[in-house]
């Protein structure tokens, strides 16, 4: 049975089974190759495609790709225009900032990914700064799989929650694909949740 | 509001009124230049909290009355100062995963 983050002394220490980390990392590597500056050749294998990119220089982006708007909306959710209403000072930002952002996102993930394989038996335990970085990559997460589950506004997160408990009781909406991003958003959703509350405790 | 109290209601749009900024507004040193954070149904109110708190060193209480202004208002002005302060912040507000804009105070 996992059990979310508790502040124990300088520490953050969760309790999740092999299969609930296995999850986790999953969700944190697929959104680490989604926000990666450069998409490199992959090996097959998500560990070793992650370990080859750690270290590498990411190459810039041309200064005309990084202006653009993202056309992926979930990549516009994770890197917003930078200004409501004027495109111009919004490209701007975005030609100045993009990159940057997504070499500390990359980063974070990192972080994240290898302090979740790094558990000690079902125990996951992070010190403050990897849980500074944790709890940033579990939003980035989110926010990817809320786009992928069509997250716009506050009903269609309280339509995902009633649509996640009826589904218990019927077997039909058990075979829909979505119900399964749903089952990960929501525990993703509860990981953060603990570890922010560890974090402000 | 979900389970998890997430912060969140439908997304406002800036009214179409909104002055573009010209040139000699931009020399301005009045008015000052504000960030934004925006709405969304993503971002749990815990989370925005500690992120106000964590980046801003705002007090909990400064920090929960901006959470709350954003997610029953659609948005809230969150720092204000000098352009290149306003864009800092919004960088590291995204980097939070935050929905953070800048522009000139209106």
């Amino acid at each position: 049975m996992a059990s979310g983050f508790k502040r124990k002394g300088h520490r953050f220490v969760a309790q999740l089974d092999g299969a609930e980390r296995e999850v986790v990392v999953e969700l944190l590597l697929q959104t680490h190759a989604f926000l990666a500056p450069v998409h490199r050749q992959t090996t097959g294998d998500p560990f070793d495609d992650l370990v080859a990119t750690l270290g590498l220089p990411a190459l810039a982006d041309s200064e005309a790709d990084a202006a653009q708007v993202p056309r992926d909306p979930a990549m516009e959710r994770l890197l917003p225009a930078g200004h409501h209403d004027d495109p111009a000072m919004a490209a701007e930002f975005r030609r100045l900032t993009q990159h940057g952002l997504r070499e500390r996102k990359t980063a974070n993930l990192a972080a994240a990914i290898a302090a979740v394989m790094a558990a000690d038996g079902d125990k996951v335990r992070l010190d403050q700064e990897q849980a500074q970085a944790m709890v940033v990559a579990l939003t980035d997460v989110r926010l990817l799989l809320g786009e992928r589950l069509g997250l716009r506004t506050d009903d269609d997160a309280d339509a995902l929650q009633d649509r996640l408990e009826s589904a218990d009781e019927d077997d039909a909406a058990q075979d829909d694909p979505q119900l399964y991003l749903a089952a990960y958003y929501d525990f993703m959703t509860w990981l953060q949740e603990s570890l922010t509350q560890a974090l402000m405790s | 509001m979900s389970r998890w109290a997430a912060y969140g209601g439908a997304v406002s749009i800036a009214p179409a009124e909104l002055s573009r900024t010209d040139i000699a507004e931009d020399l301005s040193v009045d008015r000052p230049w504000i960030t934004l954070v925006w709405n969304d149904p993503v971002n749990l109110m815990s989370y925005v909290t500690y992120v106000f708190q964590t980046y801003f060193g705002y007090s909990r209480e400064k920090a929960e009355r901006l959470m709350l202004d954003v997610h029953q208002k659609g948005r809230a002005v969150v720092s204000n100062g000098p352009r290149e302060k306003m864009e800092i912040d919004t960088e590291a507000l995204q980097g939070y995963g935050l929905w953070a804009t800048f522009q000139k105070d209106d």
